[in-house]
């Protein structure tokens, strides 16, 4: 599969999440900017759209769920998937009604993840 | 031993043991509890191991609280042995604290801390690791690697590094500079303050009592392998040196040094407090920005009288898809070459088919560094002849010799790797340092790898799951049966259809690893992701679309199967295997695996198959599980501990005389009381094997013609195994609707197949046991000999010793497992009274084939 237009953004606090998601993204053609701050990470989606934003849950200053809704006011197009090791059935309700795309609680596998960015870019193409 | 001694000892020690007489749904409701128990710990290192593949994203959260719970797993199937075996196995407690302790000093970064403070090179095993730091850990491998000659040598460990600190009162500034380097934005003048200070504490620090004593102790031993004349290398080891990052040239390294304790130990404090050097922290915090505690231990090695020394690349870091090797050397000795002292020769070797020289540039080398020939050591740039100056410092032979050795290097580390060599005045070859070649990837134009990938032809996409990720290329070797194990060639792809354990032979040598079933929780696939062996379990018909001999890529990231070498992804591999490997939460599941899922006990036939023999967590759990499966062998042999009255007849078409003790789910609810048919057994190993017993042809009823001589052998050989109460004449069959203990106890032979079979394939094992016959012992033994060769051939561990075999196979899936148990039942039939005809040595062969060709008829034309 290539995904020659698909463009990942990708913010944790924790390098090893971005650096890892890059490769395996940047492998299979998706253009891949990655984050360790939630505020460099918003003010580059300020400046251009991307179609798909995995976020951590738990990030100093901004958290994910704000970075959520904040994407969402900018561009309802964005897919956002929210990955956290604090996974709870609160904040995953929370993280529903602001319209996230998926919830992954870590330790995950790296393919499950991919799975939830194809779905999400599938979902794209159905709707153009 | 002495036959008849072991099987006293076998039989009649077991046979009378009070224990023995437990009622049988106790005990095997018992040996549930400790699978139950030790398919929990198992689960959860599996679990761990397969975090470890590259697979997965996690945190040092997950670690820690998953090595809590991985604890108390253990200790639960410790307990539950000690049930089932009426605490025959409480040592094993005291066996397993001192490795809880390991890794408890793991997760709180303490394991650089406990060990010996000095240890010999070639004595390194995994566990001293941390103690030894990354290059001293390399060079042990090397060591016991038969292709590579390494100076001898020993190692001042970090424990002594760490008891420097405490004898010198440094450990408060040095928790401080640790702790300031893990701060996100930290005071730059503190961190510098402390650097310095630490530096030069340690160059003055004061040995800590004794060691100058045990460092002399040191010497002596290494004087007594030398020359009367030799002097020493002291090279740093710091603990992540060459195991992730190189750190090259960040620490300090001494050279011909007097072997005298006290100038070891100066050299020594040189190296150690290098560990503070600026160059060196500043590397440090480049690579790890979160900061993570480190430490330093010294190689202390033979210095070689070098001729000539540099280094080789495995593969052209300026262009690694290429296929080329780049060497670059000068006379003398290799420091020169690594601080860009001197002008260097510089060759390129293409690897292809054969090693071919492709490039050669000679510089004009004057000068070399050689030692003073002072006896306080030391060395100097010394002037070279001019003939000599202008001719290359390797000769045609020993380039090629360093090309095959850097080839056979980067499959032994499974990376391209960066090696130092050194050639002695007898040419000689020396391998003083092994390290991962970082290549950077060039900025510009970046490949776009997906549409390069398209040119190829996909052989299997989405294939089976990944047990180890990475990617390697080479030539399809097909493992059939262990023995083409032997055959394996350097750098080959294995290909095979089931998966095992002994893979481990060759996975130094394989580029990757294909299997058709298998699991990645199983023991191969643990320790693919312990040697960093790229492999895929579970794809299924690979070996009908691969022949053996052609090259294949195996992508075992995005689990994709290529024919042909695919460059463009062995140069991505090369450019961006690092990164995985350098979060701290790799780090530290990597070490605490080192010492929990590493299967050292891999065959109980083995002699260290004892408590005392365990070294990791895997090696507790794997001798648990044999010791219980070894438990419920016993129940069907000594029939007067059966219930009475519990016995059912089997309505078969064959004569096979089999009472069956049902203990669980074993027999239709429905079934008549006695002569139950077929179709009511729903014990799934006792129905595979029943239904190979019933293979056409397989079960052969005539009594064979069996000689006088013969007869005689059967009376006096026997009487051990059929003595017996109640159900004489008749073989006995405990079963449960997953568990089979078959005890062929009449005729002269006695068979035992102890078998546990349902879909959780770590449960499943199956225990084969085969002696005795009515025949002399030559001709039994071939019967045994024949009964191995095919048991092999199924992929059993086998042993046999005169007339008795003992076959275990196990941790494969229900599908499998039936099909093993019905190949059993057939064998049972098929070798039942064959013995008669093992004539002679030929013949084992001969039914063998016959066995595995499915010409079960052999037996009766012979008739």
């Amino acid at each position: 599969m290539s995904e020659t237009n698909t463009r990942l953004l990708v913010v944790d606090d924790e390098p090893i999440v971005g650096k890892r998601l890059k490769q395996v993204f940047g492998k299979i053609g998706f253009e891949v900017e990655t984050y360790t701050d939630s505020a460099s990470a918003l003010a580059a989606i300020k400046d251009k759209s991307f179609d798909i934003v995995v976020t951590d849950l738990k990030m100093e200053g901004i958290d994910g769920i704000e970075v959520l809704k904040r994407v969402r006011a900018m561009n309802p197009g964005t897919r956002v998937i929210i990955i956290t090791g604090y996974a709870s059935p609160d904040t995953a309700e929370l993280a529903q009604k602001h319209g996230v795309f998926a919830f992954l609680a870590k330790p995950f596998r790296l393919d499950e993840l991919k799975q939830v960015i194809y779905r999400a870019v599938e979902t794209d193409r159905a709707k153009e | 031993m002495a036959l008849r001694d072991f099987l006293k000892e076998f039989f009649v020690t077991r046979w009378f043991t009070p224990n023995a007489c437990r009622p049988l749904p106790l005990v095997f409701s018992q040996f549930r509890e400790v699978l139950k128990a030790n398919n929990q710990a198992l689960e959860i290192i599996a679990d761990m191991g397969e975090k470890l593949s590259g697979e997965y994203l996690f945190d040092l959260r997950y670690v820690e609280s998953t090595v809590e719970e991985m604890i108390v797993a253990m200790r639960r199937a410790i307990a539950a042995i000690n049930i089932l075996t009426q605490d025959q196995c409480a040592v094993l407690h005291e066996v397993f604290t001192p490795m809880e302790s390991r890794v408890r000093a793991i997760l709180n970064k303490r394991d650089d801390r406990e060990g010996p403070p000095l240890i010999w090179l070639a004595e390194v095993e995994t566990r001293h690791w941390p103690l030894v730091g990354g290059k001293a850990a390399h060079l042990s491998e090397l060591l016991h690697n038969p292709r590579v000659r390494v100076p001898e040598g020993f190692v001042i460990t970090t424990r002594l590094f760490h008891d420097l600190l405490d004898a010198n009162g440094l450990r408060p500034e040095f928790d401080r500079f640790e702790h300031l380097l893990s701060d996100h934005l930290p005071d730059e003048e503190a961190v510098e303050a402390l650097r310095r200070l630490l530096h030069e504490k340690v160059l003055r620090a004061e040995p800590p009592s004794g060691f100058l004593e045990s460092l002399a102790d040191s010497l002596q031993r290494l004087a007594s392998v030398s020359e009367p004349t030799f002097f020493l290398a002291v090279r740093s080891s710091a603990q992540e040196e060459d195991m992730d990052f190189s750190f090259a040239g960040q620490f300090h390294s001494v050279l011909q040094v007097p072997p005298q304790a006290e100038a070891v130990y100066r050299a020594y404090l040189e190296v150690a407090a290098s560990l503070f050097g600026a160059k060196a922290i500043r590397y440090r915090r480049q690579v790890f920005p979160e900061g993570g505690t480190m430490s330093i231990a010294a190689c202390c090695q033979h210095m070689i009288p070098a001729r000539a020394s540099g280094i080789i690349y495995s593969v052209d870091p300026m262009e690694p898809g290429s296929q080329n090797m780049v060497v670059v050397g000068a006379l003398g000795q290799g420091q020169a070459v690594v601080e860009g002292q001197v002008p260097t020769d510089f060759f390129k070797i293409a690897k292809g088919d054969s090693l071919q020289i492709v490039e050669r540039v000679i510089a004009a080398k004057h000068e070399s560094l050689l030692p003073t020939g002072e006896a306080d050591g030391g060395l100097a740039m010394q002037a070279v002849s001019n003939d000599q100056a202008e001719a290359p410092c390797l000769d045609d032979r020993i380039l090629l010799e360093l090309a095959s050795l850097a080839n056979h290097l980067e499959t032994f580390f499974k990376r391209p790797q960066d090696i130092e060599w050194t050639v002695d005045p007898l040419g000689t070859l020396y391998i003083l340092q092994s390290r991962p070649l970082l290549i950077t990837e060039s900025a510009k134009g970046k490949p776009r790898l997906y549409e390069k990938l398209e040119g190829y032809e996909l052989i299997a996409a989405d294939a089976g799951r990944v047990a180890q990720q990475g990617i390697g290329a080479g030539p399809v070797f097909w493992v059939e049966n262990l023995a083409d194990l032997k055959d394996f060639p350097e750098g080959a792809v294995l290909i095979s259809h089931r998966d095992s354990s002994q893979f481990v032979q060759v996975m130094h040598q394989a580029a990757a690893i294909v299997t058709e079933v298998g699991t990645p929780a199983s023991h191969m696939a643990t320790l693919c992701r312990e040697l960093r062996v790229p492999c895929l379990v579970g794809v299924p018909e690979i070996m009908a679309k691969v022949t053996p001999g052609e090259e294949i890529t195996v992508d075992a990231e995005d689990r994709r199967i290529y024919r042909g070498r695919v460059v463009e992804l062995l140069t991505y591999q090369a450019t961006t295997n690092m990164d995985l490997h350098m979060a701290p939460e790799f780090r530290m599941l990597r070490r605490i695996l080192r010492d929990v899922s590493r299967l050292n006990l891999v065959d109980p036939l083995m002699q260290e198959f004892k408590p005392e023999g365990c070294k990791t967590f895997h090696d507790v759990l794997r001798f648990i599980h044999e010791t219980a499966v070894l438990e419920l062998v016993e129940l069907g042999r000594d029939d007067r501990c059966l219930p009475g009255g519990m016995a059912r007849g089997l309505d078969l078409p064959i004569q096979a005389g089999i009472l069956a003790i049902d203990i669980g789910g074993g027999i239709a609810p429905d079934a008549p009381r006695d002569l139950i048919p077929f179709s009511a057994i729903r014990s799934i190993p006792f129905r595979a094997i029943l239904q190979g017993m019933l293979f056409p042809g397989a079960w052969h009823q005539e009594a064979m013609p069996v000689s006088f001589r013969d007869m005689m052998h059967s009376m006096m050989t026997t009487p051990q195994d059929t003595l017996s109460g109640q159900y004489t004449g008749h073989n006995i069959a405990i079963i449960s609707e997953t568990y089979v203990n078959l005890c062929f106890r009449f005729g002269y032979h006695f068979n035992i197949i102890d078998a546990f079979c349902h879909d959780v394939e770590r449960d499943n094992h199956i225990y084969f046991r085969f002696l005795g016959g009515a025949t002399d012992i030559s001709k039994r033994s071939r019967r045994a000999t024949l009964i191995a060769t095919i048991l092999e051939a199924f992929d059993f561990s086998v042993k046999t010793r005169g007339d008795l075999v003992i076959a275990r196979t196990g941790n494969l899936v229900q599908s499998e497992m039936e099909r093993t148990l019905d190949i059993l039942g057939r064998l049972i039939g098929f070798t039942r009274q064959l013995d008669v005809q093992m004539t002679d040595d030929q013949a084992v062969a001969r039914y063998a084939e016959a066995f595995l060709m499915g010409d079960y008829g052999v037996v009766a034309d012979k008739r």
